[in-house]
């Protein structure tokens, strides 16, 4: 396997790539999935449709198409061109945050009717009430569900080697086609893939640990 | 008398079901009052509609002699101001007794860190709950979870308290220490409105007693008054009943 030292920063920085767009995909996905749950609980009809739309059709159609979508079809449209980069991001995002609004639905509906009654009862306004009564609890009780999205979310990212991004598959790809040596290429690839996601889920676990409070356990 | 809070010709309905029908009721600084009736008699949703948590179908609620539909107050600031202690504890599950006196001090008041939690202690020393004040809600029986619940609403200051039937869901055992913590904050003056079934609670604290059925006040009385010759057929039939 020592020849792979020779493409050591060619590796290294499609890994980072990897690890970019994981994140990326996932912290804006949680943002995403946090509004439109709130959208879809305490929004209006019209606003619970436009939610509706977007998380059926991110969980009904393949991440691949969606990359296409984004890549090729929207900018023919409407005469924007986005990065790559951009597009990849971006489309993650938007399909990371179909899912986690489905998570992040339940564990705020977890939070009982009866305290946001005790929270209005204190004169708290409803942004206050989210911000330190909803979403604290909903957080901590969708971590669990969370971990695989982001288990989910680093393997999702070898998808984005059709529209070209440079990320650590694609990294492999190139090596191979340069050395012919598919069998040590493929095998280092598969062994950082697992290293990586199996420490983030332990992480999370971790993370989980320290924050868990009696009481407010995950009902999933 | 001055009344801090106060409801004229309030009705509320809830599709074809009458709630409340028509109540007037007040009360005055530092009395206490109790609500007492069959379970579905409207006390729940006019305790609710005075706390300002429900808005009334019709009529007018004043606080401190404004009507506050009517001249559009901010109902958060009159919330503030309004205690309510509810049936079910109802404390926020993450974080611990102190914390959950301590959110609506700092995040509604606006008190610092430290003053908060000052003010917070002193509420549970109050309630005697100050050994738990780092304890979280699922680690607290029912009657001390409602013991926090009352001292989360005093501690803000409120003008007047309302109860919610704080002991309803409780065990015989548990109620005594939540029913000790209301005489002794009816002892020391605090302006209380409270629906229960604890007659024995009423008639040791109780300034004047309102029988409600069917969303309407039936009768209205001292504690003496109930216990010894209601003057309606139905006060006399439910004293009975509850008191056995």
């Amino acid at each position: 396997m020592l020849f792979l030292l020779d493409f050591s920063t060619f590796l290294i920085s499609g890994f980072l790539i990897t690890v970019e767009v994981t994140l990326l995909g996932v912290g804006i996905g949680l943002i995403l999935g946090i509004l439109a749950a709130l959208g879809d609980i305490y929004g209006g009809r019209i606003i619970r449709t436009i939610v509706n739309l977007y998380v059926e059709f991110f969980r009904g159609s393949p991440l691949i198409v969606q990359l296409f979508l984004f890549y090729f079809t929207i900018p023919m449209l409407t005469g924007l061109s986005m990065d790559v980069m951009m597009t990849a991001i971006l489309t993650l995002s938007l399909n990371s945050g179909a899912y986690q609004k489905g998570y992040l639905k339940g564990a705020m509906e977890a939070v009982f009717k009866d305290q946001l009654m005790a929270a209005i009862s204190l004169g708290l306004p409803m942004w206050k009430i989210f911000l330190y009564v909803v979403v604290p609890q909903a957080l901590r009780i969708v971590i669990p569900a969370w971990s695989n999205e982001l288990a989910s979310m680093g393997k999702s990212t070898t998808a984005l080697i059709v529209i070209g991004v440079r990320e650590f598959l694609n990294t492999g790809i190139s090596i191979t086609s340069q050395t012919f040596r598919p069998l040590e290429t493929f095998a280092f690839i598969t062994i950082i893939y697992f290293i990586w996601i199996y420490s983030m889920l332990k992480a999370l676990d971790m993370l989980y640990d320290k924050i868990k409070i009696p009481g407010l356990e995950p009902v999933i | 008398m001055n009344k801090i809070l106060e409801c004229r010709n309030l009705t509320k309905i809830y599709g074809k079901v009458v709630a409340v029908n028509n109540v007037s009721i007040g009360i005055g600084k530092g009395e206490t009052k109790v609500i007492f009736g069959p379970s579905g008699s409207g006390k729940s949703t006019l305790l609710r509609c005075l706390g300002l948590l429900e808005k009334p179908s019709s009529g007018s609620i004043y606080f401190n002699g404004l009507d506050v539909y009517a001249t559009r107050q901010d109902l958060n600031k009159l919330r503030a101001r309004i205690g309510f202690v509810f049936q079910d504890p109802s404390l926020f599950r993450h974080l611990t007794a102190l914390g959950n006196i301590m959110l609506g001090l700092k995040h509604v008041i606006g008190l610092s860190e430290s003053e908060a939690w000052r003010k917070a202690y002193e509420a549970l020393r109050l309630v005697k709950m100050e050994d738990w004040a780092n304890y979280y809600p699922a680690q607290l029986s029912g009657g001390q979870q409602q013991r926090v619940g009352i001292a989360r609403a005093i501690a803000m200051d409120p003008e007047v308290v309302l109860f919610d039937e704080p002991t309803a869901a409780l065990d015989v055992e548990l109620k005594w220490e939540v029913i000790a913590v209301m005489k002794d904050l009816a002892d020391r003056g605090t302006t209380m409105l409270v629906a229960t079934h604890e007659l024995r609670f009423a008639k040791e604290v109780a300034d004047e007693m309102i029988f409600m059925d069917q969303g309407q006040i039936i009768e209205i009385g001292s504690p003496e008054h109930f216990f010894t010759s209601p003057n309606t057929e139905r006060a006399k039939k439910f004293m009975a009943k509850i008191l056995g």
